[in-house]
């Protein structure tokens, strides 16, 4: 998406808030009593906000203000009267009202940019917790007008998703946001905001989304190795534990054998193509067990047992998960693979 | 050469837009040219040409310290120029100089909003010169180029086209234009808030305090308008319409002057001025010419109306305000075209009439006293002489030139017996020069005289060219009797509606030659018609003409706190206006909706039980179910209910024709409900 303008010339904006006054606020202030009973405002007044997938926006959820440059065109025009009242200058006034007028039309019209717009939320992809997801924005107006410069962005954050929305048409945004705790959170309040087409005011709206989104814990970077199968419970051959943690069941390839099925290693030493032998894997049972992770850290566990789901998914095994209280029976796929993740962020 | 049209369409994004401002600054400054210093003009040029080339080459901004360089060299030169920072001359070249100036600083949106808020105001500096049509037309497309750049600014996606924002600030500027007539019209007019500095009102042509030979000469090519009159009921003849200007007594071979002008006035001969006949009654618009001269018909016995100014009459009938004229103003007198003037009889104060500086044209007075020698004139009283005086000028081979070349140091005998020309400056002095030789009281009276009626809007006009000087001289038992000497050399030049030369303004001589002279004669008198509405309505409104506005309306004694009261009130109800409509617009629904709702609250009414929300399809079974298939009524409103279901969810196809919403209204109106 576009970055918003920072002015016409060709340098960046250096040092300067592209868009002032976002700044956000966090807790280190929260002794300082003016951000404390601004953070209270908030709260109250986001708590009033329904939760809703769909916003349509109308008088009640757009505001308005005037900006910096609203005030600054304020004082213009008090000078501009002052020096056609000096100066006798009719012309003056004349200029000095037509500026004025086509600031209030520019403030309805402002107004009007956000006012009569649908969004919906896109159900939100899943995402591991301090990676950044994306929400994805439908932006719906069925009015005769195109609507220009519409920023989207997480409420708080400075980082705008700018657009414009065709009359009668649709377009999608997609803002990111980072999440920092696993589980189920709903998504971040978000905000719209619009200064067009004069910049002397802004008009916003806050929206609640109520769709949640699932947040799997960070996968660790660097895990140890997966841990060694267990036999399978009451099966024959449940003998077989090889400290490596390898399974080694294995034959003689076969035309048609999936190529991740190939143990490259021993295909190294030995000259010939050599698979998984299927039966073999399927009698030893890989449980990825919340007891059994080497190390006590609670996060840390199942960041690793995150990362063990993941990787045991990429090569195709059946894994099952054992978490205090729940246990999911081995198996493999995409589906199954949710399921665990989805049973992580919540454990 | 078709490489600069594709580098244009082109250029990136932040180069367009900064070009595009450039320009519209450049035209906001180009108006200024004339009336700023020539190195702020080179410097405002020069800056500009520059900051378009680095955003063409898209080149890095120039660094502050050459900004803080340029502005303190800036700030010198201004100081050197004016004399001061402060004023109004100053502050225009300052302002100039900051705009230009801060476009080399163009980083961030603020450095933007700055610039167009210095551009703003520097579009009110142009009104300090010129508030003439052409200004306004040019300062309104400064207006919506300005806005054009601001919205441009504001639409963040992609490279959206000029066009586009060209047409919302359009769109704002109309819809804002009856914001601006209401304010316009009810703003009260004040009085300025704190004095006005007094420079800067140089250089505007008008009538002179003083005469020297030749200044009129550039006046009377002037063709640019001294005042508008409007004339109720009769039009004096041509002949006598003498606006009566400066009255000049003083003579010192080279210059005439106004009689002690610093003297209070009961040091000087009263006016004693005694009108007969009608009255004629007449509204003047004069031209700003920043003197203190209201020009009336000769003579106006009575004050003319002009509020808020205070105004004399001085003991030589002329009609004094207590400050300079340095707008438009308009005020209403009343004339008598027959009048008398001056002491009857013979008073002290008429010496100074009569007296001439030493060693100035010797061959007049010589002639002046061989006159007197002349048997035939030995007894003759005044108005013999003046009528002898008249004869020469009639038949002795004088010419009314408007190039009479530069006259020698004796100005009336060059006239009188050299060259034989001149226009009526030379020819009303030299004739009061030689009254005075013959010991006649007499003085040169300047003003206008004549004119001509715009046909379009009936208002007579009259130019700077219409400048002219006459004689009075006085007469035992007449008082001060006005003589033009012109008309006896050149009888058409007061006498008729025939000019001496056709008009050829800056506007008219860029048409003749293309078009017709009378298309051309045509056309200017629409120029000039539509130059006065503007002056008329727009720049003439007065708080005089707020308060009869009022009256119009219904005010009993208006004051400038009923226009407050109004305005206030007219925002009020604009506001409650808005509020209203915006309840109903919340209130309005897809018309689709409306009429299903009509049709399940008309249902429910009959006693069907429907649960909320329920689309038309459900209504009908439900319908249907309770009253049975056989029921006709409850089967029209099924199948009208199965026909609302169609309009919203069938595509329409071509062969099938697809019920239209106003039909589905007027079948739900004709429906006859179950009961």
């Amino acid at each position: 998406m576009n970055p918003p303008r920072s002015a016409f010339g060709p340098s960046p904006a250096r040092g300067r808030p592209q868009w002032p006054g976002k700044a956000g606020s966090t807790g280190a202030h929260a002794w300082n009593p003016v951000v404390w009973v601004k953070v209270r405002f908030r709260q109250w007044f986001e708590s009033r906000i329904p939760l809703r997938d769909t916003t349509t926006l109308n008088q009640r959820n757009v505001y308005i203000l005037p900006t910096r440059p609203g005030f600054m065109l304020g004082a213009t025009l008090a000078v501009l009267l002052i020096s056609s009242i000096n100066y006798q200058l009719n012309l003056g006034y004349l200029l000095t009202f037509l500026l004025a007028g086509s600031a209030v039309v520019g403030m309805h019209v402002c107004h009007g940019t956000l006012r009569g717009m649908t969004m919906n939320l896109i159900a939100p992809d899943a995402c591991f917790a301090g990676a950044s997801a994306t929400i994805g924005i439908h932006i719906h107006c069925n009015r005769r007008s195109t609507r220009y410069g519409i920023g989207l962005s997480v409420l708080e954050s400075v980082h705008w998703v700018w657009t414009d929305v065709p009359a009668q048409g649709s377009a999608t945004v997609h803002v990111a946001f980072k999440p920092e705790r696993r589980g189920q959170p709903v998504v971040p309040t978000l905000t719209a905001e619009t200064r067009f087409p004069l910049g002397t005011f802004r008009v916003w709206t806050v929206w609640r989304p109520a769709a949640r989104v699932w947040v799997y814990p960070a996968p660790e970077a660097f895990p140890p190795p997966l841990p060694p199968g267990e036999p399978r419970a009451g099966g024959a051959a449940s003998a077989q534990r090889q400290s490596s943690g390898e399974f080694e069941g294995v034959r003689a390839y076969q035309r048609g054998d999936p190529l991740k099925l190939v143990v490259w290693k021993k295909v190294a030493k030995a000259d010939e193509l050599v698979s998984r032998d299927a039966q073999q894997v399927q009698r030893m049972e890989l449980w990825l067990d919340h007891a059994h992770t080497g190390t006590s850290s609670p996060e840390l566990k199942l960041s690793r047992l995150c990362a063990w789901v993941l990787q045991a998914e990429k090569m195709g095994m059946d894994y099952g998960l054992r978490l205090p209280g729940q246990e999911i029976r081995p198996g493999r796929g995409e589906a199954h693979k949710r399921h665990c993740l989805e049973a992580l962020a919540l454990a | 050469m078709n490489f600069l049209p594709a580098r244009l369409s082109n250029l990136p994004r932040d180069s367009r837009d900064t070009l595009f401002l450039l320009m519209v600054i450049g035209w906001v400054i180009l108006p200024q040219v004339g009336n700023l210093p020539l190195w702020c003009s080179l410097l405002a040029g020069g800056v500009l040409w520059w900051r378009g080339w680095l955003a063409w080459t898209a080149r890095p901004l120039p660094s502050r310290w050459w900004l803080a360089t340029l502005l303190v060299l800036t700030m010198g030169a201004t100081l050197l120029t004016h004399g001061t920072l402060l004023g109004r001359d100053a502050g225009v070249t300052l302002i100039v100089v900051l705009l230009t100036l801060k476009t080399l600083e163009l980083r961030a949106r603020r450095d933007a909003f700055v610039v167009f808020f210095l551009s703003f105001f520097t579009m009110l500096t142009n009104f300090f010169f010129s508030q003439s049509l052409l200004t306004a037309a040019a300062m309104l497309i400064a207006l919506l180029g300005l806005l054009t750049a601001l919205v441009n600014t504001h639409m963040p996606v992609g490279k959206p086209p000029l066009m586009q924002a060209a047409k919302t600030a359009g769109w704002m500027a109309l819809l804002g234009a009856p914001i601006m007539a209401v304010l316009f019209v009810l703003f009260p007019r004040l009085a300025p808030l704190w004095g006005i500095p007094g420079d800067g009102m140089t250089g505007r042509s008008g009538l002179s305090a003083n005469m020297q030979v030749g200044t009129i000469a550039s006046l009377a090519l002037d063709d640019s308008i001294a005042m508008r009159v409007r004339f109720e009921g009769q039009r004096p003849r041509q002949s006598d319409l003498y606006f009566r200007g400066p009255v000049l007594s003083t003579f010192d071979g080279r210059e005439w002057r106004p009689l002690r002008s610093g003297f209070p006035s009961r040091m000087q001969l009263p006016a004693e001025l005694q009108t007969t006949g009608p009255a004629i009654r007449y509204q003047v618009t004069l031209e700003p010419n920043n003197r203190p001269w209201l020009l009336v018909l000769d003579a106006a016995a009575t004050r003319p109306v002009l509020p808020g100014f205070d105004m004399v009459m001085t003991p030589d009938l002329q009609w004094m305000a207590d400050r300079p004229i340095a707008d438009i103003v308009r005020y209403s007198a009343q004339s008598h075209v027959e009048f008398r003037h001056g002491p009857m009889r013979p008073a002290a104060g008429l010496q100074d009439f009569i007296d001439l500086p030493p060693g100035f044209n010797p061959r007049t007075l010589a002639f002046a006293a061989e006159l007197r020698r002349d048997p035939r004139y030995a007894t003759a009283k005044t108005p013999e002489l003046v009528d002898a005086v008249m004869d020469r000028l009639r038949t002795g081979g004088y010419g009314y030139t408007l190039d009479p070349g530069v006259y020698g140091q004796n100005t009336a005998d060059e006239f009188w017996f050299d060259r034989k020309e001149g226009f009526c400056e030379h020819i009303a002095s030299s004739f009061v020069i030689l009254m005075r030789a013959l010991d006649i009281p007499a003085r040169i009276v300047t003003g206008y005289q004549g004119g001509e009626v715009n046909a379009v809007d009936g208002f007579w006009i009259v130019r700077q060219r219409d400048a002219h000087a006459w004689a009075e001289v006085w007469v035992a038992g007449q008082g001060w009797v006005r003589v033009d000497p012109t008309s006896a050399v050149s009888p058409s030049r007061t006498g008729s509606f025939q000019r001496l030369q056709a008009p050829q303004g800056a506007f008219t001589s860029a048409l003749i030659g293309v078009v017709s002279p009378a298309f051309a004669l045509n056309l200017r008198a629409m120029w000039d018609a539509m130059n006065n509405g503007w002056n008329q309505w727009v720049l003439n409104y007065t708080q005089g003409k707020q308060l009869d506005l009022l009256k119009n309306i219904g005010f009993e004694s208006p004051g400038w706190e009923d226009l407050g009261y109004l305005l206030i009130g007219i925002i009020v109800a604009v506001s409650l206006l808005g509020a209203a409509w915006t309840l109903w617009e919340r209130s309005r629904h897809d018309p689709w909706l409306r009429l299903l709702e009509q049709a399940a609250r008309r249902l429910q009414k009959s006693g069907l039980k429907l649960p909320p929300n329920s689309g038309p399809r459900q209504m009908a079974r439900l319908l249907l179910d309770c009253y049975g298939p056989t029921d006709v009524q409850a089967r029209a409103v099924h199948d009208w209910l199965l026909r609302l279901e169609q309009f919203r969810y069938a595509p329409a196809s071509a062969d099938q024709q697809a019920p239209r919403l106003v039909t589905l209204q007027r079948e739900l109106n004709q429906i006859s409900w179950p009961q």
